[in-house]
């Protein structure tokens, strides 16, 4: 055979064979259904394993999260339970009441995703190498763990919100449930790592791994507390999209729309000060670096700002791009599903409640291109899969 | 102790720089990873310095940065400049012995050096391979130059945070780049999975921008599934009151509570002395009233003491931290959060834990940021098995070498 034809032939077979999603043979079960656990079980469903919700008889709090789908009745009308719950089973079961049901549930499992509630030993009798992921707001140790947990606390707590807003105060909590999110794709890498490790014959039997949704979100401001502990200074809030050592930095409104601006080397600050005319300020010394230009701020922003205002926010992203300056929209919620590179990525799929209304939610940010995950689908009904599940 | 052995015998090449690469690679690396750092000394990772001058590199200034120092512990570390022949078949040894490459150039540097997938492919065909750009592989933007600050705003996040009056809010320096970070992990992982139980690699990307549409979501579902933007409320809440960051005692001290059900109210309400004002649908109307009260009585209280006297009556509430705070956070170092070790030039660092752990302690860290081309000798000739003779002369042709070099 020619090599051309082998290559051929090589791409052929791969396409036919249509390999498995990467997760394909895990079994999961989600004993929490909080937004965390949620998220977790949605990365593992999203490539394959098969994720089994375990629900009380109301339904995972996860189903009284705003927003609501409209004409939709409770418990299928929230879209952030149906975003997270696609490609995953519901069963409905009074775990606590029904131990034996629960063991049964989680025979075979690979992984347990728990808030706390359970013990390994609650599923290891059928499920020997079974790994009980527990995510909690703050850890099962510490003076913080029996603390009622939230965004706000938890971004509080981690350093998040201390330098967000306007200089006078009251420092701003970004909205939304970000902070569950980022506890709950953390616990998915040491979760996954952990099933990996023991099919790799790197570790064996039932364990418990617990994550900290507030350790996993120190990964936004760890540096912060290393710079903290070696200079013994607090550091001061700025104000609004004012953010050391990093200046100019910040969204600007335009014509248009807004832009968003970062000039952080010399020679971004050289090519942004031609984009904007303002070249007079391009080689002064005290601007070649970031923070001489942040102390400056008085001077320079209202020159920015007037520099920019009657331009085109995505005129000025295409031309800066081209000068290599990091310059980039910044597009409203409406204007985020029109956005070209969003539109060129699919970077947003279909989602569907139980009961078929269906809305856009963003795919999974990262694509294996041989065993690519899923993006959307519908959320099971509460106790759609009983029959089938339950003995 | 020493770290993990979870990933023992995973081999990964981390030609990343920055932020998010590099704790992409950082996750492996706790996890028992033999994680390699392939830097040069021209083209050194960015995050030792972007301002590179003779005299900061005479002073070691390559080796002082925290931000560096924090996501590489747990790596060797290796100098081959890449634009050279020899380099580049040092890296495709690697690449050969290995089970996963790591980068996060600018799209097209790679494929300008001749170290692309398709020819990385070629040294070995099952490895795992992730780039991670801001913007992604493909698309219009795939060549745009971006911060981690510019994945947030391109990420339109910006829109949901602050009061409405303001401008769009960006609530981090770069965002971007730890949720890039974390999601590169997870992309890892899950082809890692893939490879073990196949034995066939891949091609992965991923990108920032859209690594942070989930933190997001709540405003993006606002949107797509009820058609109205999100509002934005400043720190208040359209179904709970109070709910805020709230002055107490000293300079720039805050204390966000948030109260969530009418038993936490009535706790809060007798704890602070606090006017009757209704329940919660009267509270909400009524919610400047209610942040006033509230903040008259946190004005007068210590807010670390006040967090834990609330949090004692079940009310949700937590002290707004600063970088300093969280290096002696009480309830991180009841927890050994943080591992001080001593690292070459700086002394004494303070190193986060991974955020899963095992058991009460966390994982273990075997050794703090490799200093530039520490590991050349070790790596070249152990895995590469290049004799001592061979070695010197690449640092003789400046391929290798400890320290940076202006271009």
């Amino acid at each position: 055979m020619s090599v051309a034809a082998e290559a051929a032939a090589d791409a052929a077979a791969e396409t036919a064979a249509e390999p498995d999603a990467a997760l394909v043979g895990i079994k999961v079960l989600d004993v929490a259904g909080t937004i965390a656990t949620g998220y977790c079980g949605k990365l593992f469903a999203d490539h394959g394993a098969d994720v089994i919700n375990v629900e009380p008889p109301g339904g995972f709090e996860t189903r009284r999260e705003p927003p609501f789908v409209p004409r939709v009745d409770a418990p299928e009308n929230s879209a952030l339970h149906a975003y997270l719950n696609t490609s995953k089973s519901s069963v409905v079961l009074d775990a606590e009441a029904n131990p034996r049901e629960l063991k049964e549930l989680a025979r075979g499992a690979q992984v347990v995703l728990d808030d706390g509630s359970f013990e390994v030993a609650d599923f290891a009798d059928l499920a020997p190498d079974v790994v009980v992921s527990t995510i909690t707001w703050f850890g099962r140790t510490g003076p913080y763990a029996e603390f009622q947990g939230a965004g706000a606390v938890c971004w509080a707590l981690a350093g998040l919100v201390r330098n967000v807003g306007p200089a006078e105060g009251p420092p701003i909590i970004a909205a939304g449930c970000g902070a569950e999110i980022v506890g709950g794709l953390t616990a998915y890498i040491g979760t996954l790592g952990q099933v990996v490790a023991r099919e790799m014959g790197n570790a064996s039997g039932p364990a418990r791994l617990d994550t900290s949704i507030l350790e996993a979100n120190l990964c936004f401001t760890e540096v912060g507390g290393v710079g903290g502990y070696r200079s013994g200074h607090r550091g001061r809030r700025l104000g609004i999209n004012r953010f050391a050592p990093t200046y100019p930095l910040g969204v600007y409104a335009c014509a248009d729309g807004w832009l968003g601006v970062t000039a952080l080397t010399p020679s971004q600050w050289k090519s942004f000060c031609t984009l904007l005319d303002m070249e007079e300020y391009a080689d002064v010394p005290q601007y070649q670096t970031a923070i001489g230009r942040l102390y400056d701020y008085d001077v320079l922003e209202p020159v920015i700002k007037e520099q920019v205002k009657d331009r085109s926010s995505w005129e000025l992203v295409r031309r800066g791009q081209d000068m290599r300056i990091p310059l980039a929209p910044v597009p409203t919620m409406e204007e985020l599903f029109v956005t070209d590179q969003y539109v060129a990525r699919d970077a947003f799929g279909e989602v569907a409640t139980a009961t078929g209304q269906t809305f856009k939610a963003p795919s999974t940010p990262f694509r294996l291109f041989k065993t690519p995950g899923a993006s959307g689908g519908r959320a099971a009904r509460l106790g759609e899969m009983n029959a089938e599940l339950l003995t | 102790m020493s770290r993990p052995g979870l990933l023992d015998g995973v081999r990964v090449v981390d030609l990343s720089m920055g932020w998010a690469g590099p704790l992409a690679a950082r996750h492996l690396a706790d996890m028992g990873a033999d994680v390699i750092k392939v830097e040069g000394c021209v083209r050194f990772d960015w995050w030792r310095g972007w301002e590179a001058t003779q005299e900061w590199i005479n002073e070691g200034g390559a080796e002082k940065s925290s931000a560096f120092n924090m996501v590489n512990r747990n790596k060797r570390d290796v100098t081959l400049d890449l634009s050279t022949e020899r380099g580049s078949e040092l890296l495709k040894g690697l690449v050969a012995i290995s089970d996963v490459v790591v980068e996060n150039y600018s799209s097209a540097v790679l494929t300008k050096l001749g170290l692309h997938y398709e020819v990385l492919k070629e040294a070995n065909p099952e490895i795992i391979m992730i780039s991670m750009p801001a913007f992604g592989t493909d698309g219009p933007w795939q060549g745009y130059r971006a911060y981690g600050s510019t994945v947030e705003q391109a990420s339109g996040l910006p829109h949901l945070s602050g009061n409405a009056d303001d401008p769009p809010t960006m609530v981090h320096v770069a965002l971007g780049d730890a949720v890039g970070g974390i999601t590169g992990g997870a992309a890892l992982m899950t082809a890692l999975r893939n490879r073990h139980r196949t034995g066939r690699g891949q091609y992965l990307d991923l990108s920032q921008s859209q690594g942070l549409f989930p933190v997001g979501i709540q405003g993006i579902l606002t949107q797509s599934a009820t058609g109205k933007p999100p509002a934005r409320l400043g720190n208040r809440s359209a179904r709970f009151a109070p709910r805020g960051v709230y002055p107490c005692v000293g300079d720039d001290e805050w204390i966000a509570i948030e109260v969530r059900s009418e038993t936490e109210w009535r706790a809060l309400k007798d704890f602070a002395d606090l006017p009757d004002l209704g329940p919660v649908e009267e509270r909400l109307r009524r919610v400047d009233e209610v942040d006033l009260a509230v903040a008259a009585f946190t004005r007068g209280q210590v807010a670390e003491v006040l967090m834990f006297e609330l949090q004692a009556l079940g009310i949700r509430a937590g002290h707004v931290a600063s970088g300093l705070e969280l290096a002696s956070d009480p309830h991180l170092s009841a927890r050994s959060f943080w591992k001080l070790m001593e690292r070459e030039y700086v002394g004494e660092l303070p190193h986060p834990a991974a955020p899963y752990r095992q058991g009460d302690e966390p994982f273990d860290i075997d050794r703090p940021a490799p200093t530039l081309g520490e590991h050349n000798r070790e790596v070249l000739s152990q895995l590469l098995q290049l004799t001592d003779a061979e070695i010197d002369d690449l640092e003789a042709e400046g391929i290798i070498g400890n320290k940076p070099r202006l271009e």
